[in-house]
């Protein structure tokens, strides 16, 4: 029978969980971290990024729900994630909105569920269902390890790209910098709670499943995009010919649009 | 292996060569005492002033450069926007709070449910 684990022996097992398929490593990602996106391509992330995160108020209240009275930490922490989501500043989803207005996109072409592709409705769907029917430290260890606790790695590679390849003003490109700082802290609260409330070696290992399973849905929402609308353009990725192109490339701004 | 000294609560982080971390999290997960909320660089509660080893921190981004302004100068960072790839030594006042008594978020707040009661 398995043992209870450390929280330390924890945290590195729910690590190595995803350190295998991280979105940052998908080929839609390599493309925008190597310079080969155009506007339009940003259009179609931001509107599906839309779709996969614009709920995420949602998803949390889901699973402030079902958190006991006892764990009130957790609880103040999903409230309190609720509230920087969506009101202590601009509004995240007005960030994205933003960025996607900057690329040429519109409020109203982001916002409509049809211009998202069944894999980001897949995730949404996912992440509903999670948070909805699992307990707290499970739909912790899904949505805030699994997934926001990806986010810095994937942003800190992609942020400077757009300012300094792609040419985005830093107002435009706010989205990102908010988020490769707060979605640390998230990410490290998720930590703590998933540590101190995995208190079997059976919840202890749904934990490390889920995150396995986190971490395979958001990598392939994060491919589809590629496939999707980067493809008919570039054709397949091939990361071999992007990092010689990267070598190669001048150091000035690539032309976007 | 590189160091983060905590000297308010003496308390140390060390992570592995050719990491950077953020500063408010290593803090959090190895029990430092630095006081924090939002995680956004909006309240400036995890302000910190860096006594040792700055040129180890990343440049200042936009939200820290807005939020702390003159404090900059005086060799101030915000915790959870600092990122450090070597040693650096941080202290701060134990009791203190938001930069501002009012806080953009409780003032934003004020301004959405006011205007939404003059609409009633
Ligand atoms: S915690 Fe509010 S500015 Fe860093």
């Amino acid at each position: 029978m398995a043992e209870l684990m450390s929280p330390q022996e924890l945290r590195v097992a729910l690590e190595e969980a995803f350190s295998g398929t991280m979105a940052k490593d998908a080929s839609f990602s390599r493309a925008w971290a190597t310079g080969k996106l155009h506007k339009h391509h940003f259009v179609h992330w931001a509107t599906n990024h839309y779709h996969y995160v614009g709920p995420f108020g949602d998803y949390l209240g889901l699973m402030y729900a079902n958190t006991p009275d006892h764990a009130r930490d957790a609880k103040d922490f999903l409230l309190q994630n609720m509230y920087e989501e969506e009101l202590s500043d601009d509004r995240h989803t007005d960030l994205l909105i933003r960025f996607a207005e900057a690329c040429g996109g519109t409020r109203q072409y982001v916002q409509d569920r049809r211009n998202a592709t069944p894999f980001t409705k897949g995730l949404q769907g996912w992440m509903y269902h999670v948070s909805g029917t699992k307990s707290f430290v499970v739909s912790s260890a899904a949505l805030i390890v699994g997934l926001e606790s990806q986010v810095p790695s994937i942003y800190r590679t992609q942020y400077p790209t757009l300012i300094n390849k792609y040419g985005f003003s830093e107002w435009e490109a706010e989205f990102f910098d908010l988020h490769i700082t707060s979605d640390e802290i998230h990410g490290e609260r998720g930590y703590q709670i998933v540590l101190k409330y995995a208190d079997t070696p059976q919840l202890q290992q749904e934990c490390i499943d889920i995150v396995r399973e986190a971490a395979d849905m958001r990598f392939a929402y994060t491919k589809a995009l590629y496939e999707a609308y980067v493809e008919p353009d570039l054709g397949p990725w091939v990361e071999e010919e992007a990092l010689a192109a990267a070598s190669l490339a001048e150091p000035e701004k690539v032309l976007v649009g | 292996m590189p160091r983060i000294h905590f000297k308010t609560t003496d308390r140390y982080y060390e992570f592995p060569d050719g990491d950077e971390v953020n500063i408010l999290r290593v803090s959090i997960r190895a029990d430092c005492g630095l006081p924090w909320k939002c995680a956004s660089g909006n309240c400036g509660t995890d302000r910190m002033v860096i006594e040792q080893g700055a040129e180890n921190l990343d440049p200042p981004r936009r939200r820290e450069r807005e939020r702390l302004g003159d404090l900059l100068d005086q060799g101030y960072r915000l915790a959870c926007q600092t990122y450090a790839r070597g040693d650096v030594t941080v202290a701060w006042d134990p009791d203190q709070v938001g930069l501002d008594e009012e806080s953009r978020a409780g003032q934003r707040l004020k301004a959405k449910w006011l205007g939404a009661a003059d609409g009633d």
